[in-house]
């Protein structure tokens, strides 16, 4: 394993997030998957999180949102498959079109739009069930399928999240008995399950421990050959080693959007540059 | 210990200053202590009164007193089978009704009511435990009985009467009064503790695990069924014997409607008694030392099946907060 990869600081010098920058991919030819067109988010209590915001996730690429706390990445993320519908009282307005349709409409059947845009949370959320329950209960939401047909997913969706190995003897116990990073990408392995188009990530590895971290940011760039990614991540390495464009958030408004290395070598605002060599954030 | 709130006796002897804190000190730690054993002495001194008031009974009787259904004052001849029949039966119908209320109310006021109409329903249903069990009774007996007889009674004796089995259980005459008259007073008395314990129980579910849940596209009764209810079932049956707890001690109430009869019938429309309804009605009139005891042993057979599901109840709910 690469040592670069186990060190979990988020403010280290820009050239030692130079020295983590992922391979260039050739990417910008891949079709657009999801657009963002002027969308403006307002909490509950008035709070204007995001401000008119436009951008194109690819498919098959993975882009990282990186921004100051509360600059609105995780807000944006939560829109896109609406779980911010929860609450009530917010407000969204624009558009989000997933494969050029509006799924912010009103008329969106939104237990098979989160089928489509998976989500994996800050801390792993398994389900109070045993780890092949785990993941056959979201396909059962969708899909009919028989027992063998069902294992042979279930393995299928554990091998994705390179957690096959480490729970095949266990795989009826309760999912509550993996360690943390296991948990977590039970959870990526869940999110799978259902064949998203999307995959949503809010701060993935936040709670794990270095090991765990790289092994999730491992997965992440394999899962970035047959998905449409979006990450938010607090930790500027994380961003360069698993992201082919980065999005900078700061107040609710996107600074910066561009390819990663562009965005770590030669950022073109001010803003972004004190903030990916660690002079605020 | 510091110096500095002493005063000015503090500054010319401090070991005096000290020693009247300690003093102090010793004062307050005996007198919490105190306050403390208090309540152990006097569930002891109950639980020893009621065995030793009930000393002739279980003399005359023997372990024969549980599973005896004739109670005659006039023979005296005690049995406490029917009480005891009636205090299960009774509180076997107000669970079965309670409960998926309970947790359909509860599953309302956490996920699908609306923001502002959360407390006044809530607070509507914490105002139903506020009410005094005598006018339960007196609506019982003057309302819903009367309703019973004229139109739920008849309804189930001519549908459910015929039926093999369950038939049994809806046989005989609408009296109005009766083991499902008082089986329902108790569920709507039991209801509103069951409803804010399962309340707070679902609330105790982590936030991100309910998004995550939603997340992966299920609907609200999912949400419910697969996640929120597993994963606060211990808290969720501590909450049903907290309610069955209540059920099975309620008096007043249960005497207003149950009939008072010391027999055992399978129809729930009969007539009936329970224990608690048994020592408030006959404890006046109870001459004799061997009816008055009798009477006792019927009140130490409740607290000890009161005392143990409230036991198991606190227990369980325990082991869901430390989840």
């Amino acid at each position: 394993m690469d040592t670069t990869h186990m060190n979990d600081l988020a403010d280290r010098p820009v050239t030692d997030t130079l020295s983590s920058l992922k391979p260039r991919r050739m990417v910008e030819d891949r079709p657009v998957k999801l657009e963002v067109k002027s969308l403006n988010f307002h909490y509950a209590n008035g709070h204007h999180a995001l401000k008119d915001i436009n951008l194109k996730l690819h498919d098959k690429t993975v882009t990282a949102f990186i921004g100051p706390s509360g600059c609105g990445k995780s807000t944006l993320l939560r829109t896109l498959n609406r779980i911010c519908d929860l609450y009530p009282g917010q407000k969204t307005e624009g558009e989000v079109l997933l494969d050029g349709r509006n799924i912010l409409s009103p008329k969106e059947d939104l237990n098979l739009l989160r089928a489509k845009v998976g989500m994996v949370f800050q801390k792993p959320t398994p389900f109070p069930m045993s780890i092949y329950e785990n993941i056959a209960f979201g396909i059962r939401l969708y899909e009919k399928l028989s027992k063998s047909e069902m294992n042979d997913r279930v393995e299928a969706a554990l091998r994705e999240a390179a957690l096959w190995d480490e729970v095949k003897d266990k795989i009826h116990q309760s999912g509550l008995g993996l360690s943390g990073g296991q948990q977590q990408r039970l959870c990526i392995a869940r999110a799978v399950a259902v064949k998203p188009e999307v995959l949503l990530m809010d701060e993935p590895a936040s709670a794990l421990d270095p090991i765990s971290t790289a092994k999730i940011e491992d997965l992440i760039t394999r899962l970035a050959d047959d998905y449409c990614i979006a990450i938010v991540t607090h930790n500027m390495q994380q961003a360069a080693r698993t992201s082919d464009y980065t999005a900078f958030m700061y107040l609710g408004e996107i600074v910066e959007f561009d390819r990663t290395e562009q965005i770590f070598t030669a950022p073109s605002n001010q803003k972004t540059n004190d903030y990916v060599t660690g002079r605020f954030g | 210990m510091t110096m500095t709130t002493m005063g000015p006796d503090a500054a010319r002897d401090p070991n005096a200053a000290t020693r009247r804190l300690q003093r102090q000190d010793r004062v307050f730690f005996w007198l919490a202590w105190g306050s403390a054993t208090l309540v152990v002495v006097v569930l002891l001194g109950i639980l020893f009164s009621l065995v030793w008031e009930s000393i002739p009974a279980v003399r005359t009787f023997g372990l024969s007193f549980l599973w005896t259904e004739r109670w005659s004052p006039a023979k005296e001849i005690f049995g406490a089978l029917a009480p005891i029949y009636g205090t299960i039966v009774t509180s076997v119908i107000a669970m079965v009704i309670a409960i998926p209320l309970s947790f359909g109310i509860a599953i309302f006021l956490t996920e699908i009511c609306p923001k502002p109409l959360r407390r006044p329903i809530g607070t509507a249903i914490e105002l139903l435990a506020g009410i005094p069990s005598i006018i339960y009774g007196l609506w019982g007996f003057f309302v819903l009985a009367p309703l019973m007889q004229q139109f739920v009674q008849p309804f189930l004796i001519d549908v459910l009467g015929p039926l093999p089995i369950v038939g049994a259980l809806f046989s005989g005459a609408p009296y109005g009064i009766g083991m499902l008259t008082a089986g329902l007073v108790l569920a709507i008395m039991i209801l509103p503790f069951i409803t804010s314990v399962t309340r707070d129980v679902f609330q105790t579910v982590p936030v991100m695990l309910r998004e995550s849940a939603y997340g992966m596209g299920m609907t609200t009764w999912e949400v419910m069924r697969h996640i929120v209810i597993p994963y606060t079932r211990l808290g969720l049956v501590g909450g049903v014997m907290l309610g069955l707890g209540r059920a099975l001690g309620e008096t007043m109430a249960v005497t207003f409607v149950i009939g008072n009869a010391h027999r055992v019938k399978a129809s729930l429309m009969a007539p009936g008694t329970t224990i608690s309804a048994s020592i408030a009605n006959e404890f006046a009139e109870a001459s004799g030392k061997l009816y008055s005891a009798s009477l006792v042993e019927l009140g130490l057979i409740l607290f000890v099946i009161s005392f143990t599901v409230l036991a198991l109840a606190k227990w369980l709910i325990g082991r869901t907060e430390s989840y």
